[in-house]
């Protein structure tokens, strides 16, 4: 006989996966699963996979406690988005789409693609930027579609640059970096300041389901080309069940022996965005302590999930990161013993930038990196050491239709610029199930 | 001059700093104190 538990531990709000209304909606656990559970008048009731597993507990994953309001004072979330005063966080990033045009046709992506006669021109984006700066918000990330497919890319990065924007990011699938070497140089001397580089594994079989082809080849050009500009890249590989969720300790070895031309990995739990006629089964989702303990397991205990602790910038339950710094015979976490982290604190937003300001941008030269001393626990080496070899292992899961939750959404830091607003990612991607 | 451990946030780096000959005091001098242990402690705080 199966005994199994059923809590209600947590209610939120959502929306209808079918004609996205919003919905109440509750976190309920049953066993050692917890689900998103909703219901709507006219397309039924909808239950999702939202966190698998004890390690860790669900309830032991950070310190977030939602707002103490009656729900008259609660915000029309997602329909009322732009930022508004319901929202809980600050603008840490800004994601500005430069084209909706790509160069790959991926089963999974955020992004709609188009024909290229919508790309704003540099003199549009220009004035965004400038606008962002005014608001204090200097860290941007250019994604689209794929930014790489614009000839003037190099140009919008130096309008950036030109505007204020102190850190600016490329969100690539890294195709073009690979083969264009020239385009990689003339990004870094337009002020480029690192990459997020799509990078599902090292087996070109991953490629060839999540992307239509292999890629492998053309990624470890792309990092070399990269390196070669002193351009920091972070890897971002997407997570699917039964594709890549074997392959977390791989990419973290690989990741880690290309240090410190890469600096970092940023898991992305797969979310579904688009057309799904039919609701993705759970069995097609993987939750954050998932990716946990698939990191521990895979690298051998190597990084532990000890190391790695809650967003302190977005709600917890949107991602973790754990900081690193790679020494040459060992990796040393820097995170579990720095206390818990600053949740939900005014200014966190502000340090997440620093943060990950500081260690995805490459700011020493190959001679530094390679002329430290051999004693790091020597003040001066250890300080070179940690500027030139420090790793962050990061993620955030991203919601979808059916995953989404109010509270969570109000927590978000990462925003993107829509026609003069800011919207939270998740708002802004938010697609019903009929596309 | 005394190579000095420093600790913080559980982890710890060596420097050498001004000792006192008679007290064996070790005297941080400024420069040190908003120079590189600043930013030893900027580097090891969490976001």
């Amino acid at each position: 006989m199966t005994v199994s538990s059923h809590k209600e531990s947590a209610n939120t709000s959502s929306v209808c996966p079918v004609c996205l209304k919003r919905l109440p909606a509750a976190v309920v656990r049953r066993g050692l699963t917890y689900f998103l559970e909703k219901e709507c008048s006219d397309h039924g009731r909808f239950s999702t996979v939202v966190w698998r597993g004890e390690n860790p507990r669900l309830e032991d994953w950070g310190n977030y406690m939602p707002p103490d309001e009656p729900a008259e004072e609660q915000p029309d979330c997602p329909s009322g988005c732009g930022l508004c005063a319901g929202h809980l966080q600050k603008t840490c990033c800004v994601v500005v789409e430069v084209t909706q045009r790509c160069d790959l046709k991926c089963g999974y992506c955020f992004a709609q693609s188009g024909d290229g006669s919508t790309d704003p021109s540099v003199a549009q984006l220009s004035a965004s930027f400038r606008a962002l700066v005014e608001n204090g918000n200097t860290f941007v990330q250019l994604s689209g579609g794929e930014p790489t497919v614009r000839n003037d890319l190099p140009e919008i990065v130096a309008a950036a640059r030109d505007a204020g924007c102190e850190n600016i990011q490329l969100n690539s699938n890294g195709v073009r970096l690979g083969k264009d070497r020239g385009f990689v140089k003339a990004l870094a001397e337009a002020g480029l300041s690192f990459v997020f580089m799509q990078f599902d594994g090292l087996d070109d079989r991953i490629y060839e389901s999540l992307r239509g082809r292999p890629l492998k080849a053309e990624k470890l050009a792309a990092i070399d080309a990269c390196a070669a500009e002193l351009l920091g890249v972070t890897l971002v590989p997407t997570i699917v069940p039964g594709v890549n969720d074997q392959h977390i300790g791989a990419i973290l070895d690989f990741a880690l022996s290309k240090s410190p031309a890469v600096r970092g990995v940023h898991f992305q739990p797969v979310s579904y965005f688009g057309r799904y006629p039919q609701p993705p089964r759970d069995s097609k989702r993987v939750t954050l302590p998932e990716v946990l303990s698939a990191i521990e397991e895979q690298t051998s205990g190597k990084i532990r999930i000890a190391d790695l602790v809650p967003s302190g910038c977005d709600h917890p339950r949107c991602g973790f990161h754990g900081d690193f710094v790679i020494l040459p015979d060992s990796i040393l976490p820097l995170t579990s013993k720095t206390g818990s982290s600053c949740c939900q604190a005014e200014d966190s937003h502000l340090k997440n930038r620093n943060f990950v300001a500081r260690r995805w941008k490459r700011t020493t030269t190959a001679c530094e990196e390679s002329c430290c001393g051999e004693d790091y626990t020597e003040m001066d080496t250890f300080l070179a050491r940690i500027k030139s070899h420090g790793f962050t292992i990061t993620a955030m899961a991203f919601q979808d239709a059916y995953t989404l939750d109010i509270e969570r959404l109000r927590r978000c830091s990462l925003h993107v610029f829509d026609n003069g607003n800011l919207i939270p990612f998740c708002a802004r991607y938010l697609t019903p199930s009929q596309g | 001059m005394k190579k000095t451990v420093f600790s913080y946030l559980g982890h710890t780096v060596a420097h050498e700093v001004p000792t006192c000959p008679k007290c064996g005091k070790v005297f941080i001098p400024e420069e040190l104190a908003e120079g590189k242990m600043a930013e030893v402690e900027e580097q090891l705080e969490d976001k």
